[in-house]
């Protein structure tokens, strides 16, 4: 088990750095796709190794919610305004994907001098890491769509941390959790049709969101 | 016995590296849907360049026409030390390890920029300058993968490397391994100048390397070449040895085990020449601004090997 | 038992009946919805205290529920009118309703339930609940104001999220009497965990580091709605700080909340100084008061919550008041900017005074509850710090003070070209009545001690 979470982890670690080399909206909502089905997986795979029923449905919930239906409804959403290319960057790629890596040391280095005395899981600066590149793509790129991705790969992190460290913790938090996460990406959807729909009245931002 | 061994994998180094780039190229060819040269054809370059007049421009100091011959030495010499068709070291293998063979492509490649400079020819200060803003970022990632291989192994040495690897199943599956191996294959594709990062076209825009032999002719750009081969040929069989298919390399000293390895060798550059080809026809070259994002990733790559290393829980 | 779960109930059926497509329908079901929720609240505060299963009621919730009822029933005959205004909403009226009944019952939700992760599943959702209606305005600003809301604050949420999963890890439940009770935690892990779910609830309640989305959204959100975000949501939020403050007691963790309050004090001071728009001005005073309820609640000293507990409730009419009159103002004026509006005593009389008195009732002036409030926290402070610290928030306040009150006195007592009054509507009315509140709430004071105490009147 330790294995599969330290190959996932990490494999969201370089999802992440792929996010960042991306230029375009679709590569990068088609990687946190893959990203949301890797966590859904192996949450679906530790609930059935550990016979625990709510885990397996929070892993089928992430895989219908994050896997399927946001990706899909971001996609079909890019192709109606035609808008694949992502286009401004707050820092540019280079600077990005090296603050990401240095994130995660970051985040190994804070793990190691003061949480791991206390969890001793030993992969535990993982999920850490991660939440702060989400966090660091939420910042770094200028676009809504990158900025709710950004948004719920910390989220998938969390889920990913509770899962692994934490997998007690009681099905009616959880539930709720997710259910309002659901709730929150259904209305950022809006709102982000809103800002487009307000910005594209001026022909010249056609391609821009303001941050 | 050594020196014989040592003998016979000068020879195999030398005699193959302009067939690997043969077969290299009629891929290529053969993907796009064209016939294609023989895969003969670098054979018949070099001899035809062997035996044309050299010229040298007016301006050039001596060190333009002795660098080609002190690279291609230096190259043999590489060849003496790496472990290409054994798994044990050879007469020479005791002289450098890892960082060491680092240090002398560095010296080369030092030694070709200074050379290109020296012909004064624009275009060749173009690439040196080009080679040198990418070779700066990339050396680190170069340097980064043998010390995690240091991390692995508690030594520089190429031959004990691959001799852990191949006796090591947890070591050869591990995630710091996979890491290295993803992150010295996109070093790689930097260093032979394959396609998201140089295409060898005969305009300026994409040409690093073959910017730098610009001034050649005749037997210098021969040996030029010959040396370019011989470095793609050396790289390659790292890759193959140290990193990523370690294995069925003869660990014990037997001429016949190594003659019939040296044949298997020639398979898996074979294997992966066809990877590198597909890559080459597959995808379209990177803006060369963009060049330095992808040696941004790969470093990351370099660097998460060591992470990875200590996140599960590693100690030295 | 059952009246606790009533007020919920009341509000289910009225965001029900909001569903239907009828303006009227939803505004009278809203506004009954929110007296009979008003009546319910104040029957709460007759019972007994509660610890059920999934219910925690203590003197304090049961004064957040007042509060929230209260403030509830104002926005409600405040929207009435001030609706009519909005050139094009967002939403149709119904669901303007239906978000806002929503937006009330996540925030009621909060504050009465046992476990850690549910408030934390409160809180998150009066986020969703209330992100649309910030944007009503349908302009751009509104939408942007909309966004960066939704992204800083989910971000501060995540945070408190792996906060309270290390609490959880610390203590293996999220119940707060019982990690109170705790013996035996991972009191490293527990602490950390503390401080992240601090550092995440004080985001939403415009604490000061990520105290940056609430300018924007107090800014541009219609009166209202800045008017419950600030006089409830903020509060709402604080007292989910409270309940990990009063549930882990560690001196150091109590410090640092004690800075961020402090902090979050300083910068709005500054920030108050060269604000040149109305709205965000009494947004920045929104955080002073905020960082000031913190330092009160983090305290741990009797006089300094109940002075925390007076200056919050003090605070949501004041600063209620204020947005309402705020609505008004920019209604006739049609300007954000403090120095185009002119002359407001000639021309809106009623408005003109209720928003210089709500100016200086929410910098604590002292004849409102405010006041009070604020000097309690001062003696905590002085108990705790000495009496340097107490001169430096001093200090503060009074810079505080000086810049709303000689900006709002700028915009009431100039002179202008206006001297005809316009015509006096309901909404002029609601903001006095709750700028009343705040002053009579300082006679009040014996009572919320009592209930503080005792929880509830006997």
């Amino acid at each position: 088990m330790k294995e599969l979470f330290v190959l996932v982890g990490f494999a969201e670690i370089v999802l992440v750095i792929f996010m960042q080399w991306q230029y375009y909206l679709k590569k990068i909502i088609v990687t946190f796709a893959i990203s949301s089905l890797l966590i859904g997986l192996l949450l679906f795979v530790q609930g059935g190794l550990q016979n625990n029923t709510s885990l397996i449905v929070l892993a089928a919930l992430t895989l219908l919610v994050r896997f399927f239906f946001i990706p899909y409804y971001m996609l079909s959403h890019l192709e109606k305004v035609y808008k694949e290319k992502n286009p401004k960057q707050v820092v540019s790629t280079g600077t990005s994907i090296v603050v990401s890596l240095l994130l995660v040391i970051l985040a190994y280095v804070i793990y190691r001098l003061t949480l791991y005395r206390y969890i001793s899981v030993e992969a535990g600066s993982i999920p850490i890491a991660i939440i702060l590149q989400g966090i660091f793509l939420v910042i770094s790129r200028n676009n809504a769509f990158v900025q709710l991705i950004g948004y719920m790969i910390m989220e998938n992190s969390l889920f990913f941390m509770a899962g692994y460290m934490f997998p007690d913790l009681p099905f009616i938090v959880e539930a709720g959790i997710l259910l309002d996460l659901l709730g929150l990406v259904m209305i950022s959807g809006v709102v982000m049709k809103l800002r487009e729909d307000s910005v594209s009245e001026v022909v010249d931002e056609f391609d821009e969101f303001r941050g | 016995m050594l020196y014989l061994l040592s003998v016979v994998q000068l020879i195999f180094v030398v005699v193959f590296a302009p067939l690997v780039v043969g077969v290299f190229s009629k891929l290529c060819e053969i993907f796009e849907s064209k016939q294609g040269p023989s895969i003969f054809q670098p054979y018949y370059d070099l001899y035809k360049l062997f035996r044309k007049q050299s010229v040298v421009p007016q301006v050039a100091s001596p060190m333009f026409q002795i660098v080609p011959y002190v690279t291609f030495a230096m190259y043999l010499f590489l060849t003496l030390v790496l472990p290409i068709i054994t798994g044990f070291p050879l007469s020479f293998g005791p002289v450098v390890d890892f960082i060491g063979g680092g240090l002398i492509f560095g010296a080369i490649a030092g030694l070709k920029k200074l050379a290109a400079i020296d012909s004064r020819n624009n275009y060749s200060h173009l690439g040196v300058s080009r080679a040198s803003s990418i070779g700066a970022l990339s050396e680190p990632i170069l340097v980064l993968i043998f010390i995690t291989f240091g991390v692995i192994t508690h030594t520089n040495n190429p031959y004990v490397v691959n001799n852990v690897l191949q006796t090591s199943t947890s070591w050869y599956l591990s995630l710091v391994h996979w890491f290295v191996v993803f992150a010295f294959f996109m070093a790689l594709i930097v260093e032979t100048g394959k396609l998201p990062i140089e295409s060898h076209t005969s305009n300026e825009f994409g040409m690093i390397d073959q910017a730098i032999e610009m001034e050649y002719s005749g037997r210098e750009l021969a040996l030029m070449k010959w040396g370019g081969y011989i470095k793609q040929f050396l790289l390659m069989s790292v890759f193959l040895n140290d990193f990523i298919f370690p294995f069925f390399v003869p660990m014990k000293v037997s001429l016949v085990a190594v003659l019939l390895y040296s044949l298997i060798h020639l398979v898996k550059l074979f294997v992966l020449v066809l990877i590198f080809a597909t890559i080459q026809s597959t995808i379209s070259k990177y803006k060369l601004f963009k060049n330095f994002e992808y040696v941004a990733v790969a470093f990351s790559f370099a660097f998460l090997a060591i992470v990875v290393f200590y996140a599960t829980g590693g100690r030295l | 038992m059952f009246v606790y779960y009533l007020p919920f109930i009341v509000l289910v059926f009225a965001s029900l009946l909001c569903v239907f497509k009828s303006d009227s329908l939803a505004a009278f079901v809203s506004v009954l919805s929110s007296l009979i929720v008003s009546v319910l609240s104040v029957i709460i505060l007759l019972k007994p205290n509660v610890s059920a299963s999934y219910l925690f009621i203590d003197g304090f919730s049961k004064i957040m529920v007042v509060l929230i009822s209260f403030i509830y029933l104002t926005t409600v005959l405040f929207s009435l009118t001030y609706l009519k205004h909005v050139e094009k909403p967002l939403l149709k009226r119904n669901f303007y309703f239906l978000y806002l009944n929503l937006f009330v019952l996540s925030m009621l939700f909060s504050v009465v339930v046992k476990n850690l992760g549910l408030i934390w599943v409160g809180i998150e959702a009066t986020t969703i609940t209330s992100a649309l209606l910030v944007a009503i305005d349908n302009d751009e600003p509104a939408i942007e104001s909309a966004w960066r809301y939704i992204i800083i604050v989910s971000v501060g949420l995540v945070m408190s999220l792996v906060g309270v999963v290390f609490v959880y890890g610390a203590c293996h439940t999220l119940d707060i009497t019982k990690i109170a009770l705790l013996k035996s935690a991972n009191y490293k892990l527990l602490l950390l965990g503390s401080v992240f779910a601090i550092t995440g609830f004080a985001t939403k309640a415009g604490i000061f580091p990520l105290h940056t989305w609430l300018p924007d959204v107090h800014g541009r959100a219609i009166a209202p709605i800045s008017a419950i975000f600030s006089s409830i949501l903020l509060p709402v939020a604080l007292f989910g700080v409270y309940r990990v403050l009063s549930s882990v007691e560690m001196s150091s963790l109590h410090l640092y909340a004690i800075v961020l309050g402090f902090l979050s004090v300083v910068f709005a001071s500054i920030f108050l100084v060269n604000q040149k728009f109305y709205k965000r001005m009494f947004a920045y005073s929104s955080i002073e008061n905020m960082g000031m309820i913190l330092i009160g609640l983090a305290l741990l000293n009797k006089y300094a919550f109940l002075g925390a507990v007076v200056l919050l409730v003090s605070h949501a009419f004041a600063k209620s008041s204020a947005f309402y009159s705020t609505g008004n103002v920019l209604n006739i004026y049609k300007t954000r900017e403090v120095a185009k509006v002119k002359g407001m005593v000639e021309r809106l009389p009623f408005t003109a005074y209720s928003l210089v008195f709500s100016g200086l009732a929410v910098t604590g002036a002292p004849p409102f509850g405010t006041f009070l409030g604020e000097l309690l926290i001062a003696y905590g402070v002085y108990i705790k710090f000495g009496l340097f610290w107490v001169l430096v928030l001093a200090t503060f306040l009074v810079i505080a003070f000086m810049s709303v009150n000689y900006k709002v006195a700028r915009m009431a007592f100039s002179s202008s070209n206006f001297d005809r009054a316009e015509k006096v509507r309901m909404s002029a009315f609601v903001p006095l009545l709750n700028v009343t509140v705040s002053f009579v709430i300082i006679f009040l004071v014996g009572v919320i001690e009592k209930i503080l105490m005792t929880g509830m009147i006997k």
